[in-house]
């Protein structure tokens, strides 16, 4: 088995020469944000909004919510994308995938803020905006992903005795993981620019630090909050792309 | 009302009025099909394509429900029985050969049998035997992915994936179809001698009838109406066509193909002399084809052949008495 070579699947930006490309980019950014406030004197203002505690709770909820979003988008879009890819529920499929197409077109503020006029604010409601926002990636994918697979893969399996489930669970699932991986990185980052607007609905994160920076007026909280979240977005995309290297099915 | 008839006992699989109608459509696809298949027979299913003979192998696995008719398997009627299970116990090769990408080749091999609860020394041993029987090196392919392997590599995993639980019975569609001119010819030969080891009852789906009378016990030819034209072995089709559309779809090369079909010790109870005369006679086994005889006879540029009789001595046969008694089909079958 070790004998045998098998090329790299090449996830686009994780290729072994560039794979530290992403991180360093990150560094130097945060590196120049940290340069540039520190060559300030900052107001009173200034020092309370960017005190560290204040930025990294920021950063911390922010975490949490794409954390938790991700989480439950995949936990309902896989199984969701799967059974809508069984025999019988194809009507069902197209109305859900219109759905969840209709639900992506429509803008993450005007979603956060109905949903908030309708149930109220905090961290659960800004998680269910994210959810909704971010299923379509994740649900289209897996459906798409288990469609792509071969129809004669299926024929054999069944062809030799392997139930439904066992087709599913060793020839769709495995053949689909790269196409849904697709899906879930893409859902992620999504997730960590539209929680940026969680903090509309009183549910914090780097948004918080950005719109005070915007209500008050001070620049260098605004550009401490975007950079922040242009950090975090490239990291977790790095992040993601790694872990679609690691669990793309050797052999594919 | 008469009894429904039942499989007799040396027959492995038995069709007993199998039709199938697809729904929407007005033409059954197979209708009131009968057939029985013997133990350790090897049976092919030749026709024009839409003749159903697909639908028929699939509907022995159960892959085509049938509307009408029963299967038996092994004497026992399977028309309702648990598909998985029956699946199990029938090897099933196709065309697109349909080794999971995401799999060794062992671990493609040892599908069914991690399946069926088998240990994992023993389903990588089992895994070995198999690839070295379909004539691939364990040591060198058993860790590597199908798509490391040539076509005609991939069918030969395929075989190997379908024998690994050891059915008795083995469904093949085009099995050799997608692999290239020359590299079939050799699966086909190696595939003969596999068989002439392991004598398991196969049924074959070609539409190829080179193919179905170089491999074939018997052969069941379809026609485009979806009927079973004829059901017999090769020689006999080339003999005696049930009929025109038969005639036709064997082809005309009929009289020469039947010379590899014929033996010699076919020919020679017709038209052999005892006399040596002035033949210039070289000696032919008993047991080989008519083409080959001729073969011999012309590349050594004699007169005739000179066949040893098991009951002492030798008869002979010229030339032209070997290609008139290869060429009386009634006489030779009677």
């Amino acid at each position: 088995m070790s004998t045998v070579a098998i090329e790299e699947a090449s996830v686009p930006g994780t290729r072994r020469s560039t794979i530290w490309v992403l991180p360093l980019v990150v560094l130097v950014l945060l590196g120049g944000v940290w340069a540039y406030v520190s060559s300030l004197t900052l107001d009173s203002i200034e020092t309370r909004t960017l005190a560290p505690e204040v930025v990294l709770t920021a950063l911390w909820q922010h975490v949490q919510l794409v954390i938790t979003s991700t989480l439950l988008t995949i936990a309902i879009g896989v199984p969701l994308g799967v059974l809508l890819t069984r025999p019988g529920t194809r009507r069902a499929g197209a109305i859900v995938l219109a759905a969840a197409n209709a639900s992506q077109a429509v803008p993450s503020i005007g979603v956060l803020v109905v949903l908030a006029m309708v149930f109220g604010v905090g961290f659960w409601m800004a998680v269910v905006a994210l959810v909704l926002y971010a299923l379509l990636p994740v649900l289209r994918n897996t459906m798409v992903g288990i469609r792509q697979v071969d129809p004669a893969l299926i024929d054999a399996g069944r062809g030799m005795g392997l139930s439904p489930r066992e087709v599913l669970y060793t020839v769709e699932l495995p053949l689909a993981v790269p196409v849904m991986l697709a899906g879930i990185r893409v859902a992620l980052i999504l997730n960590v620019g539209v929680a940026t607007l969680a903090a509309f609905t009183n549910a914090g994160g780097l948004g918080s630090v950005i719109s005070s920076g915007i209500s008050l007026n001070r620049m260098p909280v605004l550009i401490v909050g975007s950079a922040l979240t242009i950090a975090l977005a490239l990291t977790v995309d790095w992040l993601a792309g790694l872990a679609e290297r690691v669990l793309h099915p050797r052999g594919i | 009302m008469s009894e429904r008839p039942t499989p007799s006992p040396d027959a492995m699989i038995f069709l007993d009025g199998v039709s199938k109608r697809y729904p929407g459509q007005e033409k059954a696809a197979v209708s009131e099909l009968s057939m029985e298949i013997k133990r350790g027979e090897f049976v092919v299913l030749v026709g024009p394509s839409g003749c159903g003979k697909t639908t028929t192998l699939r509907m022995i696995n159960r892959l085509v429900e049938p509307t009408q008719g029963r299967i038996f398997i092994d004497g026992k009627d399977v028309t309702h029985a648990d598909v998985d299970r029956l699946r199990r116990g029938i090897g099933y090769v196709i065309q697109q050969i349909g080794l999971l990408p995401h799999l060794t080749i062992a671990d493609n091999i040892a599908l069914v049998p991690k399946m069926l609860g088998v240990k994992k020394s023993e389903r990588r041993q089992r895994a070995e035997e198999l690839l070295e029987m379909v004539g691939l090196d364990p040591a060198t392919y058993a860790g590597r992915y199908p798509r490391q392997l040539s076509g005609g590599q991939q069918q030969r995993v395929g075989v190997a994936r379908a024998l690994a639980a050891d059915p008795p019975v083995m469904l093949m569609d085009e099995p050799f179809g997608a692999v290239d001119p020359i590299a079939r010819k050799k699966l086909q030969m190696e595939f003969l001698r596999l068989q002439g080891r392991i004598h398991k009852t196969i049924v074959m789906v070609t539409h190829d009838i080179d193919e179905a009378l170089r491999l074939g016990d018997r052969i069941a030819i379809f026609d485009p109406g979806s009927r079973l034209a004829q059901f017999d072995t090769p020689l006999a089709i080339l003999s005696n066509p049930a009929d025109d559309f038969v005639r036709d779809f064997v082809g005309s090369g009929a009289p020469v193909r039947r010379l590899s079909l014929l033996k010699v010790s076919d020919v020679i109870a017709s038209s052999a002399s005892d006399a040596p005369g002035t033949l210039n006679a070289i000696p032919v086994d008993a047991g080989e084809t008519v083409h080959r005889a001729l073969e011999l006879v012309l590349t050594a540029r004699a007169e005739g052949i000179e066949v040893c009789v098991p009951g002492g001595g030798s008869r002979y046969l010229d030339l032209q008495a070997l290609l008139t008694a290869a060429a009386q089909p009634t006489k030779v079958l009677s």
